[in-house]
């Protein structure tokens, strides 16, 4: 009796990130993404060169002015510690285009601490993901400067390409990118997207870590599979296979950095299966259905805004419990 | 009746601190769907304005007659058929601004201050009184608006009522004139007047 | 008895009270009066609104055709303009359509049409004014009605600088929307962040034109009467 009442713990559900293990602190679990983004930010400024080195130092700094200023004024002590700020701003640097001008970041940096984090109390209070916030934010408020436009091929030292985004590319004129270059990254597109090889890097060490959930990716992965392979065969002649819909776009790097964060997912196993496949789902109701070339941002406020429920809606019942 | 109050201290406390937004959080429909634009936030205001001063007038007029049961039968008839002389007159008059605004002139009749000043002012005070709280609300519900509306319309299009304020390299945020700009801008805002009343408050202790 | 009399007063007096007429004289009181005041302000002020309209529509006419510096030019020196309304029936693989459209005549000799075409836009219906010249060959300018496009992105469409690219292009081919600078003759270049406006407009043009084809002649269209 005690022996199942053991494996089956009643959840109490608190704000999270949740203490599994002692050694997990938020700083660990921080530094731990950081480490993790280390491929993707290196690929990043590898293509793009000094733009992404200049956007990635403009989101970090404004993220961690930005927290100062804003626990500041709500008289908390400082946070900078912990690290969040830092991640924020990497991610959401890595999700902006490398050519985007430079009040893009800062306002983006800004609005993502400011009201993606600190409006709702701090780290562990948001409902949404800070970045993301951000990066919406800037996406409807400058949908011009949001369109990437401009890559540096590092191969052929060609300075400025002006090129359409693969995702795009594919919606206007049908063309779909090879898919070598979607896998290494000699493609355009925000600055973290752009290598799918970079960020299956980074996320299946904070997998293994388990600082991301593994459920969450599997489950968006496998949904944009299945409803990937569905267009597919709807659609025999599209250049666009089902390989080019998880290899392009921000998916793996939504599915591994942005969708994983402890704070806007479910806390239950069950919970971060609903949440990936509802992410994987909408991601390719928006790609297939939508104006928008890309949804991996979108989709993942939209399940963040319904993780609460999720919780809820599964919550493990404790042995004998009602 | 000494504790009547007076149409001066009506007309003064609709203003700042009965603000119908930024204090009791009425009429926020409106209040956040024509704050795109200075132009629009100053035509809805006065004809909010126009249709709360003759809706409290007239109700304070008749307050003596007035069934309990039946009270705001009575409202929203006089409410609506103001609004919809209003509505008439702006499509004849200002018709590209009757365009713009489009449902939310006839939505006025809905707008719950003035149904809110018919109850608890008009339909027990003299016509004086009535007349001042409609006057002192209505200049209160136009400094909300424009000064919701100035902070999207510069932000969102670099101008204000039309003409150029920022210079023309300046970013458009265009997410200010729409629909999330406005609950940004609103939230803001409000926190912002909290926020000097609890300093206000504090000094005064 | 004598007590008899007050207490049937009484009884009378209080049903009356409770009657619903009683009740409600001054909702009905009120809704009379509202009513007729409501009635002279349609009365009076009804034809300025439908003015308004009608205006808003003609007003744009002769710039749509001539171009906005010539029609000014033309105002000032007091040509004759002459547009008389019309409609045409077009019927197209089995869909009947109905346009409403303007022909353009100066001095007497014909200038031009304007056609109101309509269609769907990201958001709800676009109304479009199209000008065409005399022998329908070019389009002399596009004028957008109604539209309820996302502020600031879509509602671009309605600019004079994105409508001047229609000015001078052929109707013999249809016109597509490219992103990023148009290069060829036939390519209308999208507002940024909002090529489903800017491809409906171009959509509604091309469809209008080709349901129009070697139709506009004066013995097909039904004319009402004219503006001076």
């Amino acid at each position: 009796m005690t022996d199942t009442s053991n494996k089956n713990p009643v959840v109490s559900v608190a704000p999270s990130p949740h203490v599994f293990s002692m050694e997990m602190t938020v700083p660990v679990m921080m530094r731990d993404v950081l480490i993790a983004l280390v491929p993707v930010v290196a690929t990043a400024i590898y293509f793009f060169r000094w733009y992404a080195l200049r956007q990635l130092i403009i989101c970090v700094l404004f993220c961690l002015a930005a927290e100062v200023v804003f626990t500041r004024m709500r008289r908390r002590s400082l946070s900078l510690g912990d690290l969040s700020a830092v991640v924020t701003g990497v991610i959401l640097g890595l999700s902006l285009p490398a050519t985007a001008p430079w009040y893009v970041g800062v306002i983006s940096a800004v609005v993502a601490v400011g009201i993606g984090k600190i409006v709702f109390g701090g780290l562990g209070m948001n409902i949404f993901n800070p970045a993301m916030v951000g990066r919406a934010f800037v996406m409807i408020a400058f949908a011009g400067s949001m369109a990437a436009s401009g890559y540096i091929d590092a191969t052929s030292g060609i300075d400025m390409l002006s090129q359409a985004t693969p995702l795009s590319a594919f919606k206007q004129f049908g063309t779909a990118v090879p898919l070598s270059s979607l896998l290494w990254g000699t493609t355009n597109g925000s600055l973290g997207e752009t290598s799918a090889l970079a960020c299956l890097l980074g996320g299946i060490y904070l997998c293994v870590r388990r600082v991301a959930a593994w459920q969450i990716p599997a489950g968006i992965l496998a949904t944009v599979t299945v409803v990937g392979a569905v267009a597919n065969l709807v659609n025999l002649h599209s250049q666009w296979t089902v390989v080019h819909h998880l290899l392009g776009g921000a998916l793996l790097l939504g599915a591994f950095f942005i969708a994983t964060d402890p704070v806007t997912s479910p806390v239950t196993a069950a919970g971060k299966w609903i949440f990936g496949i509802g992410i994987g789902a909408l991601v390719m109701l928006l790609r297939l259905f939508s104006g928008y070339p890309e949804g991996v941002m979108f989709a993942v406020l939209l399940m963040n805004a319904l993780t609460p429920l999720i919780n809820r809606w599964t919550i493990p019942r404790p042995f004998g419990g009602v | 009746m000494a504790d009547q109050p007076t149409p001066f201290e009506r007309f003064i406390q609709g203003i700042l601190p009965e603000n119908p937004v930024y204090r009791q959080l009425l009429g926020l429909c409106s209040t956040l769907a024509v704050t795109n634009g200075l132009k629009p936030a100053l035509t809805m205001a006065g004809a909010v304005m126009f249709v709360l001063f003759s809706a409290n007038v007239i109700i304070s007029l008749i307050r003596n007659l007035l069934k309990p049961h039946l009270r705001i039968v009575v409202f929203t008839l006089t409410i609506a058929a103001f609004v919809t002389i209003v509505d008439r007159f702006l499509a004849a008059y200002m018709y590209q601004m009757s365009k713009a605004l489009g449902p939310y002139i006839p939505l006025i009749i809905v707008n719950c201050i003035i149904i809110c000043r018919c109850e608890v002012c008009a339909s027990r005070q003299s016509v004086l009184t009535a007349a001042a709280d409609a006057v002192g609300q209505s200049i209160g519900f136009g400094l909300a608006l424009c000064s919701i509306a100035v902070v999207r319309e510069i932000l969102g299009t670099g101008m204000l009522a039309g003409f150029r304020v920022l210079p023309a390299s300046w970013p458009s945020w265009t997410i200010m004139v729409l629909p999330p700009g406005a609950f940004l801008t609103f939230g803001l805002l409000l926190g912002l007047v909290n926020w000097i009343d609890a300093v206000r408050s504090r000094k005064k202790l | 008895m004598e007590q008899q009399q007050p207490d049937r007063r009484m009884r009378l007096r209080s049903g009356f009270k409770n009657s619903n007429l009683a009740q409600a004289w001054l909702v009905l009181l009120l809704a009379l009066v509202f009513g007729s005041a409501l009635a002279a302000v349609q009365v009076n002020l009804g034809h300025v609104i439908e003015a308004n309209k009608v205006n808003e529509t003609l007003e744009k006419i002769p710039e749509l055709v001539f171009g906005a510096d010539a029609a000014r030019k033309l105002k000032q020196r007091q040509v004759p303009i002459e547009i008389t309304p019309g409609t045409i029936a077009v019927e197209k693989d089995g869909r009947k359509a109905y346009y409403k459209l303007f022909r353009v005549t100066r001095d007497g000799t014909p200038a031009g049409w304007v056609i109101k075409a309509r269609g769907q836009g990201y958001a709800d219906v676009i109304e479009l004014l199209i000008g065409l010249d005399d022998r329908a060959q070019t389009i002399t300018g596009i004028f957008v009605l109604e539209q309820k496009e996302t502020p600031g992105l879509g509602n671009n469409i309605g600019t004079a600088r994105w409508r001047s690219q229609f000015v001078a292009k052929s109707t013999d081919r249809p016109l597509v929307v490219v992103k990023g600078g148009a290069k060829r003759p036939d390519a209308i270049d999208a507002v940024t962040g909002a090529t489903i406006s800017s491809r409906s407009v171009t959509r509604i043009v091309n469809r209008t034109i080709e349901d129009l084809r070697g139709r506009l002649i004066p013995a097909k269209i039904e004319f009402s009467e004219r503006h001076g």
